[in-house]
């Protein structure tokens, strides 16, 4: 029946998925899976389509074909008032970041339980721990511009854990960081990954998934190349 | 709660821009409610204008008793009518000699009582409308006993079309006024709005609800609505303080003039109705 969400294997499933901005294709013909409780890879050059992959994914961009499912949910079912309540349990760590440079650590951090409806304590709680995990507890109260690059990202990581999400879409989350925070940050990822989280990683960086037995999708000008264990 | 946090952050952070909505706002509550004020008072003097005038039946000579008193019985069963007193010219000319008091040797030129014997028609105070006092006139004036009929024909009609007029005009004010006022909260709520727009993007991305991300629009449009009318409320005060007040010491007659309290109350409610529909129109049609 249509409608009615089957408990899928599927956490992430895109079936024959295009995507055109302006007559330039993003993404054609796109088909993969990743089931629940996996770390999955996502790689290819720059403008092969991997943002706008995730953009479909976390509903920010409607597919001109396809069907896209996540987290249990088909996305052109979805009616725009649960829209939100899908994103709840969607952790995306931005390429762009997308931090509010008005707001502290805290605050950035925060927002995200704060929609929620949770209570300041519980929040307070759960921001220090995540920040903890990712080795900022000290720049708890400062604003985005005034960290570095790298810091930034880690606080955008901390941002998507802290809400306990299903499904993590980290776009290139180890781009602005060096050799020791990447295997820092790739540690975290898989201790989530073993609590349950479904991730999917987008990165360039070979490094991060050719010593993982991990499924891993090639994608090139839009198209789907490759996928390999 | 942490709605109105956000909403009062943003109301703090663009303080001119808040404050200057909350002051054109509070002028024109202040306008609005001087005019309310205005429409009351005459409203209130007027109402009981039926009442204060006296109907006078001046009879004609030579009226005898029995034909007096069948007139004094028609007029009193009347509805409109609250009381009618005889007056025997005797009495007249006394009334007349006491209100002259000294002067009252203007009458010793008078060999016989120039005056006549009349009813003093006293009209109900409540729910009586000019048109039926009309009609009463033209029914006692019909009588075969009765000569004349004067009351304040003229003054009454001036002053009932006066007021319908103020009232016409004091709608229309108000309306203009009360769509003015929503369009402020509308135009700064939306600014303030796309200033936050990029702000409001992430929170979408978040998994925040459209409610969520309202809210705080519409407490600060409510609370610019709240404080425009604390502001026009404090005109009010300041007005009726340093100006009505002088008025009346200077110039007694405007004594009757006042400012029900009521009003004063009113205002920021008022406002903050107003703020929220603004605020509710600007958001309306968003798809966020
Ligand atoms: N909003 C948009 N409007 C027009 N074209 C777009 C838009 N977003 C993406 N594109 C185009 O779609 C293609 C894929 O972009 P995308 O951002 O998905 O690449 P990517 O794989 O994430 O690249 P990178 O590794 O550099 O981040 C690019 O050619 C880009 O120019
Ligand atoms: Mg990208």
């Amino acid at each position: 029946m249509r409608g009615v969400p089957r408990v899928a294997r599927q956490m992430i499933e895109l079936e024959n998925v295009s995507k055109t901005y302006g007559g330039h294709a993003a993404l054609s013909n796109v088909s993969l899976k990743v089931e629940r409780g996996d770390m999955a890879f996502i790689t290819g050059p720059s403008g092969a389509g991997k943002t706008t992959l995730f953009k479909l994914l976390y509903l920010a961009e409607k597919p001109d074909e396809g069907t896209i499912t996540i987290a249990g949910c088909n996305a052109a079912d979805l009616k725009s008032s649960s829209i939100p309540l899908v994103r709840r349990n969607i952790g995306v760590v931005f390429q762009d970041f997308k931090l509010l440079n008005n707001k502290t650590v805290y605050d950035n951090i925060a927002l995200t339980l704060r929609i929620r409806g949770f209570m300041e304590r519980e929040i307070k709680e759960r921001v220090h721990s995540v920040l903890k995990m990712v080795n900022l507890r000290h720049k708890v109260d400062n604003y985005p511009l005034t960290l570095s690059g790298g810091e930034q990202q880690r606080i955008t990581i901390a941002r998507s854990i802290v809400g306990e999400p299903t499904v993590m879409l980290a776009d290139e989350p180890t781009g602005n960081l060096d050799e020791e925070n990447e295997k820092e940050i790739m540690r975290i990822f898989k201790q989530i990954n073993t609590k349950g989280t479904t991730i999917l990683i987008a990165t360039h960086n070979r490094a991060l998934y050719k010593n993982t037995a991990r499924k891993v999708f090639f994608l090139e000008g839009g198209i789907l190349k490759g996928e390999e264990e | 709660m942490f709605s109105l946090r956000l909403a009062l952050q943003s109301v703090i952070k663009e303080k001119w821009m808040s404050l200057l909505s909350m002051l054109s706002i509070g002028v024109m509550l202040f306008i609005l409610v001087s005019v309310a004020v205005i429409v009351y008072n005459v409203e209130k003097l007027t109402a009981r204008l039926p009442e204060r005038l006296t109907v006078m039946v001046i009879l004609k000579d030579g009226v005898t008793s029995e034909e007096n008193k069948a007139v004094l019985a028609a007029i009193k069963a009347e509805p409109t009518v609250k009381v009618v007193t005889f007056v025997s010219k005797e009495k007249a000319l006394d009334e007349l000699r006491r209100s002259l008091k000294k002067d009252d040797f203007i009458l010793k030129g008078f060999a016989d009582n120039p005056l006549f014997d009349s009813f003093d028609v006293k009209i109900k105070s409540e729910g009586v409308r000019v048109e039926d006092v009309k009609r009463l006139i033209q029914k006692i004036k019909s009588m075969k006993a009765v000569d004349d009929v004067e009351y304040g024909e003229a003054l009454m009609d001036s002053v009932y079309a006066l007021k319908s007029g103020l009232r016409a005009l004091g709608l229309s004010i108000g309306i203009v006024f009360v769509c003015s006022v929503t369009f402020i909260c509308y135009t700064t709520v939306k600014i303030l709005f796309y200033r936050h727009k990029e702000e409001i993007e992430v929170y979408k991305l978040l998994g925040a609800t459209r409610w969520f991300v309202r809210a705080p629009f519409f407490i600060e449009g409510s609370i610019i609505g709240i404080f425009g009318g604390v502001m026009g409320s404090g005109m009010l005060m300041g007005f009726y303080y340093y100006f009505l007040r002088k008025l009346v010491a200077d110039i007694p007659m405007f004594a009757f003039m006042s400012i029900p309290v009521q009003f004063m109350y009113m205002l920021p409610a008022v406002g903050m109705l107003l703020g929220l529909g603004g605020s509710v129109l600007a958001l309306g049609r968003l798809k966020y």
